[in-house]
């Protein structure tokens, strides 16, 4: 080799490096943090949420959407426990100084946790809090979960008009800050739309036998059984009902939106209304691809809380790409809240936009879903949208 | 609608007073409140799902493997925990909370085993649809529960009443250390009593698996919080008081949610606990007599 | 220095101060055990305290002091009531009789809604607790049961968990002595909600159940009941073990169990044990 091919090669490896060694420089890692129940009693919907952000995660990573940048997921359990949900706050926004934070899963712990983020100025972002008193606390806190106050509802009125129903009965417990709140939401759509209730009987969780309060509400004779439930209670409820020849529609909260329903009440399932921003018969292009994959890689169907955790992730991208990261932590942390109310995306949930929610004074405070839930019925093995 | 209550009643009390029996059984002869008890009831319900899923078991045998797998466990719990804890005469509180611990244990490997989403048993398993008697709707699970834990009771009763080693039993729990001079091999009979115990919470937790359609790894736990409830108005340590108390306390919550509301059925069950408590000291059934040591 | 010590309390302020309120409930424990009772209600007077507490605070208006001894003066009254009647019972009767009552105010909680908020729980609670709150409860609370340990009641209350009959023999009002003790311990617990109260921004009503109750005690059988300490390094322990164990992740609830069954077995007198220390320092 001549000595001008040597120099040129040197130069060139020389530029490279230099190159490549900027590039490596900027190149930065987004820490994100996530709190969630992996354990305790809400660990199957904290484990499901964390699916939904991991397989995200891996798909922005891999797109490159971000240039050289790549998410990591800084992953905290907050077991389900309000104290335990502030101090996973607490070390990912100061310990490990995070950009944002996804979480708590349940919507007592969002109300203990998140004005710990809001003080310390930092994005926080609920997957699965569905409770008042939330987006009320501040501008810094947002959510994707739509809340039963818009999707209930909707899901009664379809209900209603679908298989004429003229008068209902209402179920619900009474000691879950989920299945009341859906409660009560019922109550006032039930009120708005003039539909007389006929009973209104409630359980515990944890209780496996309903057949005394299902009993009465046979012997009241309603059109359906409005049903404000978990799972775990909503499948035996179906079956006792169906058992008991009570075989009316059962208009079902968000909880009763899971495709366990028709393993766990298998021949009792059918005609259960249920409305959410998600459905696994959903198919749009960006809902099929989200299943394919969820489903490839963690080896089980999605279900609603995958789905939205899933899109709040891409939501957040979309934001951290508008953005220019400093480098300067409170001031990235600032331009992240300024930046998400801006984003509309269409993901797994379909359409979203943020809507802004006002605080106890009426002034703006955090931000919500704006969405359009999907009324479905149980028909055979799966949900048929219904129109 | 009296009638269909009353027999809602009876099964839903019938597994209330299944899950007590090893409760009680437990503090009867050890004299040790094993808080534990809600676990194996949940390693019960595991161990025959997995018995039907892995194995395709047929449900009788499923439920005797649970039963054993349970009772192994109850059975461990003794020998390596409480034995220890008995050999150094430990102040009674001490093994309940050891038994507290080893139930957040048990629990958590639950989770990590089976992970923490509800699963069920196949319906195949039963044979489904609802009879039509009397004007009763009931199934045949229902029956097949009423059953059981009336045979179960029924065995019990007459082991401890009719035989030999019922006797022996009697006074391990009316003290140990003299049972223990009349030549009764105390530690073999904790070691059984241990298993026994077990044995029947798991049977009582396939029950409600199948009742419920939901297994999940805390399920022992809303059943143990009523086991004690029973155990207490049955008089703790009673075998007769801890079955009636326990169909008592299904009729109580049944009866109450017929008539009075179900809001307040909960708040029947310890309200009349704590008033019962209040007027019977020890219980509805219990003798007055205190464990000597 | 300073900026370190900022950082830390960003991070863990939350715990310092959940291990004065565990003290203090522990020691609220420790007060009926070493009267010879084993009572299981301080999770439901904690909640009572702390209801009544946060409800002042929000709907009434009053200053934080006043609020802070209502959080007392609520669950001793409801202590004093119950107590005549309850305390009759003895040994496991007493504590599972408490356990229940525990439960029926957790569900008397639920069913009023209007006050209470019922399952939803009450939100947005001020944020009034400070740490010198914290500490100063905490050492008035050690410095009063230290006096009463050392006094005529507090040997009172030794004579009774020794041997009830013969104390009420020596002349000992034993009924009224156990009521005292039971209601300073309602006292305390009130103390501890009314704190965690205006810590947490929130509280429900499942937070006061069964589950408290049995950390509750755990927290002080561990340390051990041989003086005042024991039941404070109880509570450090049981609320530092999770933040300790965050690396096992997954594994954390199990580990948690195990530890506490070790330690059960091989530490029966619990942590706290001067005669034991007494001995391993005499050697060396």
């Amino acid at each position: 080799m001549s000595s001008f091919t040597t120099r040129r090669i040197a130069l060139t490896t020389l530029l490279i490096g230099a190159v490549g060694l900027s590039a490596a420089a900027q190149a930065a890692e987004i820490k994100i943090g996530v709190a969630e129940a992996l354990t305790g009693p809400a660990a199957q919907y904290g484990n499901s949420i964390r699916n939904g952000f991991k397989l995200a995660v891996e798909q922005i990573n891999a797109s490159g959407m971000l240039g050289a940048d790549k998410i990591t997921l800084v992953i905290e359990d907050e077991q389900g426990k309000k104290e335990e949900a502030i101090n996973a706050f607490k070390k990912l926004i100061f310990q490990d100084k995070v950009l944002m934070v996804f979480g708590p899963t349940l919507s007592n712990s969002a109300q203990a946790a998140d004005p710990i983020a809001q003080a310390a100025k930092v994005v926080v972002f609920g997957t699965s809090n569905t409770a008042d008193g939330i987006t009320s606390i501040g501008d810094f806190v947002f959510r994707n979960s739509v809340t039963e106050a818009d999707v209930l509802p909707v899901t009664i009125a379809t209900a209603v008009k679908n298989a004429k129903i003229k008068k209902v009965a209402v179920l619900y417990g009474n000691d879950d800050v989920f299945t009341k709140s859906g409660y009560d939401n019922f109550v006032k759509a039930l009120e708005a739309q003039k539909i007389p209730v006929t009973t209104t009987e409630t359980f515990a969780k944890g209780d496996v036998d309903f057949k005394a309060q299902l009993t009465k509400i046979k012997a009241t004779n309603p059109d359906a059984i409005v049903l404000s439930a978990l799972i775990a209670e909503g499948a035996p409820i179906m079956v006792q009902a169906r058992q008991l020849g009570l075989k009316v529609p059962v208009i079902g909260g968000n909880g009763m939106n899971s495709v366990k329903i028709f393993d766990m009440a298998k021949g009792a399932s059918d005609d259960l209304w249920v409305g959410s921003p998600w459905s696994s018969q959903n198919r749009a292009k960006a809902n099929n691809s989200f299943i394919i994959d969820f489903t490839q890689q963690f080896k089980g169907v999605p279900d609603q809380f995958a789905a939205q955790a899933f899109d709040a992730m891409h939501i957040a991208a979309s934001a951290i790409k508008k953005i220019k990261l400093t480098g300067n932590l409170a001031a990235d942390r600032a331009a992240l809240r300024d930046a998400l109310p801006t984003v509309k995306w269409t993901g797994a949930t379909g359409d979203f936009a943020f809507r802004r929610a006002t605080d106890k004074a009426g002034k703006p405070a955090g931000y919500d879903a704006q969405q359009l839930p999907i009324i479905s019925v149980t028909r055979g093995v799966q949900f048929e949208i219904v129109k | 609608m009296l009638a269909q209550q009353l027999f809602n009643a009876l099964s839903l009390g019938g597994v209330y007073a299944l899950f007590a029996l090893g409760f009680t059984l437990v503090f009867g002869v050890l004299g040790v409140v094993n808080l534990s008890h809600g676990a194996v009831f949940m390693v019960g319900a595991y161990a025959a799902l997995t018995a039907v899923n892995l194995l395709h078991w047929p449900l009788w045998l499923s439920l005797a493997f649970a039963a054993g797998v349970s009772g192994l466990v109850g059975l461990l719990v003794d020998v390596l925990v409480l034995r220890p804890l008995r050999a150094r005469n430990a102040p009674h509180l001490i093994p309940m909370i050891a038994t507290i611990g080893l139930g957040i244990a048990l629990n958590s490997l639950a989770q990590g085993l089976f992970g923490a989403e509800n699963r069920r048993f196949p319906p195949e398993l039963l044979p489904q649809g609802t009879l039509h008697f009397a004007g009763l709707d009931a199934t045949a699970l229902e029956l097949g529960i009423i059953l059981l834990s009336l045979v179960l009771m029924t065995v019990l009763l007459l082991t401890l009443g009719k035989t030999q080693l019922g006797r022996a039993l009697r006074a391990i729990a009316e003290s140990p250390k003299a049972a223990l001079l009349l030549g009764i091999n105390v530690e073999g009979l904790f070691m059984l009593t241990s298993f026994a115990a077990a044995a029947l919470g798991g049977v009582a937790g396939v029950l409600i698996g199948l009742y419920s359609n939901a297994l999940f790894p805390l399920m022992g736990q809303p059943v143990l919080h009523k086991g004690i409830a029973v155990i207490i108005l049955g008089g703790m340590g009673d075998i007769r008081g801890a079955m009636l108390a326990g169909l008592f306390l299904g009729f109580a919550e049944v009866l109450s949610v017929a008539y009075i509301g179900s809001t307040m059925r909960d708040a029947v069950g310890f309200g009349l606990l704590f008033a019962v408590l209040l007027m019977r000291p020890k219980g509805l059934f219990g003798s007055t007599q205190e464990r000597k040591v | 220095m300073l900026e370190a010590f900022d950082t830390f309390w960003s991070i863990y302020s939350n715990l310092v101060l959940t291990l004065g309120t565990s003290s203090l409930l522990a020691l609220s424990i420790y007060l009926t055990l070493s009267c010879g009772m084993l009572a299981m209600a301080n999770a439901a007077f904690m909640g009572i305290g702390a209801y009544t507490s946060a409800l002042l605070t929000m709907q009434a208006g009053w200053p934080y002091p006043a609020v802070l001894l209502a959080g007392a003066a609520a669950p001793a009254a409801v202590a004093y009531l119950i107590g005549k009647p309850t305390l009759r019972l003895s040994g496991v009767y007493l504590a599972m009789a408490t356990l229940a009552f525990g439960e029926v105010v957790r569900i008397a909680i639920l069913n009023t809604e209007a006050w209470t908020g019922g399952a939803l729980g009450l939100n947005g609670i001020p944020a009034e607790t400070q740490p010198w709150h914290v500490a100063l409860v905490l050492l008035l609370v050690v410095a009063v049961l230290e006096r009463l340990r050392r006094s005529r009641t507090g040997r009172a209350f030794e004579a009774i968990k020794e041997d009830e009959t013969a104390a009420g023999l020596m002349g000992i009002d034993v009924a009224a002595h156990k009521l005292a003790a039971f209601v300073m311990g309602a006292a305390i617990a009130g103390l501890a909600g009314t704190l965690n109260a205006h810590l947490t921004f929130f509280i429900g009503p499942n937070e006061f159940g069964f589950d408290r109750g049995v950390e509750i005690l755990t927290m002080t059988i561990l340390g051990g009941i041989q003086g005042l300490m024991g039941p404070v390094v109880g509570a450090f322990i049981v609320t530092l073990l999770p933040e300790v164990l965050r690396g096992l992740q997954d594994w954390r609830l199990m580990a948690n169990g195990v530890i506490l069954v070790l330690m059960v077995l091989f530490l029966p007198r619990g942590l706290w044990d001067p005669a034991r220390l007494r001995r391993l320092l005499g050697r060396s």
